[in-house]
């Protein structure tokens, strides 16, 4: 049996606690990674994207918003603005984020501030999307 | 005997106002608990960022960062929080008129105001202030989303140069009998000073700098949120306290007035007696 390190997905209303898992797959500002028992003490900035945690023989998968992975000796904490399992991604929603975005990204070219808002929530609602299509 | 009528109907009249007042009491006390439950939930996540972030910044060089840079305030902003509706005691005139006096302190024509909430909208847009942005019923429903836009609508503002200096004022949650006033420096970033160091030497991924760059906004979202879920509780509580009061001063005047019913119709009783009897005695003579 390998190690295992306790891992939290932390955030601002709820906690996720994992307890004791085998890996967990993050996605990374510069890319996705891996991590495993007895990583090097770091912080790393997260972009929107998916968590994958596997603990045994039982894999999880989370659409997470933007953040950052706090790994210390005593386990690993993600620290990100919004996390929903997958079962929990409200599809519904997200199509309806994602239409928005898209309409407002047609109409709207004039504001900056409005754009990259649009876009973000565009980007937020594929990420949803997608890991609630995968299988 | 109109008398009797008049306090019967007043009766009735002051006991409709207790049943509303004491729903509302009832309704604030679930909200308040929800409010508390949110509170909870939030404080993990911005208790780790702000540690992170205490733990960066003494190694960070401010000037790069323009959220971090202090320049002179000429222009100051106040995101003043109040509620949406009334009925909550002296929740609102408090925190409105405690404002007013900092705002007037540094002027009014250096003064741009984010009113979050109905109230405060009201009494700063009729006094001819400058109000630049304004939010109201999200407080029903309140949800993470609106903590970020409201904080990604200052920031920007912010950095525009629109001005040079944020706080936020807003009820403090104490306990439930309890609100405090407190005035928050949001902008540009500032060091605790009661911050516990933590001494681990991380690897920053991409870079230090980076992960500082985008920690910032990501605590000056959960911050707002903070304030948000204060605020929330704050009112509820106030709301409950006060609702609580008005039940009770409700069922005091109901007493006083039955005492006073009873009284009119013990007189009215003997008058008819009094009548009945000497009737009677003036028919045997």
């Amino acid at each position: 049996m390998a190690a295992q390190f306790h891992l939290e997905i932390i955030t601002p209303t709820k906690v996720y606690d994992e307890g004791e898992v085998d890996y967990v797959r993050a996605p990374g500002a510069d890319g996705a990674f891996g991590v495993l028992a007895g990583h090097t003490e770091s912080i790393m900035a997260l972009a929107i994207g998916e968590i994958k945690v596997v603990k045994g023989s039982v894999e999880k998968t989370y659409a997470s918003a933007k953040g950052f992975a706090e790994i210390t000796r005593n386990g690993v904490q993600l620290l990100v603005e919004s996390a929903e399992p997958k079962g929990g991604i409200d599809l519904n929603r997200a199509q309806k984020a994602y239409d928005r975005a898209k309409e407002h990204l047609n109409r709207k070219k004039d504001e900056m501030e409005d754009e990259l808002r649009a876009l973000r929530a565009l980007e937020r609602s594929m990420n949803r999307l997608k890991v609630a299509e995968k299988k | 005997m109109a008398n009797l009528k008049v306090i019967r109907k007043r009766i009735g009249t002051i006991e409709s106002i207790k049943q509303v007042t004491r729903a509302m009491k009832l309704v604030a006390a679930a909200k308040l608990r929800r409010a508390q439950i949110n509170m909870e939930q939030a404080r993990p996540y911005a208790g780790r960022i702000n540690d992170v972030l205490n733990h960066l910044l003494p190694d960070i060089d401010r000037s790069t960062h323009d959220l971090l840079t202090m320049r002179p305030a000429k222009q100051k902003a106040f995101v003043i929080l109040t509620s949406d509706r009334g009925l909550c005691g002296s929740f609102n005139t408090n925190i409105l008129r405690q404002a007013e006096n900092i705002i007037d302190g540094v002027g009014k024509e250096n003064a741009k105001l984010i009113c979050i909430g109905r109230k405060g909208y009201e009494y700063f847009g009729k006094r001819g202030y400058d109000v630049v942005e304004h939010y109201a019923d999200f407080w029903n429903e309140l949800n993470f989303s609106d903590a970020t836009q409201m904080a990604r609508a200052v920031t920007s503002r912010y950095l525009s140069g629109e001005f040079d200096d944020v706080r936020v004022i807003f009820n403090e949650f104490k306990n439930v009998a309890q609100q405090k006033i407190a005035e928050y420096h949001y902008l540009p970033l500032v060091l605790e000073d009661d911050a516990e160091v933590v001494d681990t030497d991380y690897l920053f991924e991409p870079s230090k700098d980076e992960v500082v760059k985008s920690l910032v906004p990501r605590h000056l979202n959960i911050q707002m949120w903070r304030f948000l879920l204060e605020s929330n509780a704050a009112e509820q509580a106030a709301r409950m306290t006060s609702m609580e009061a008005a039940t009770n001063n409700a069922g005091d005047l109901i007493d006083r007035l039955r005492l006073e019913y009873n009284k009119a119709r013990q007189a009215a009783i003997t008058t008819e007696i009094l009548e009945v009897v000497s009737g009677a005695e003036a028919l045997v003579e």
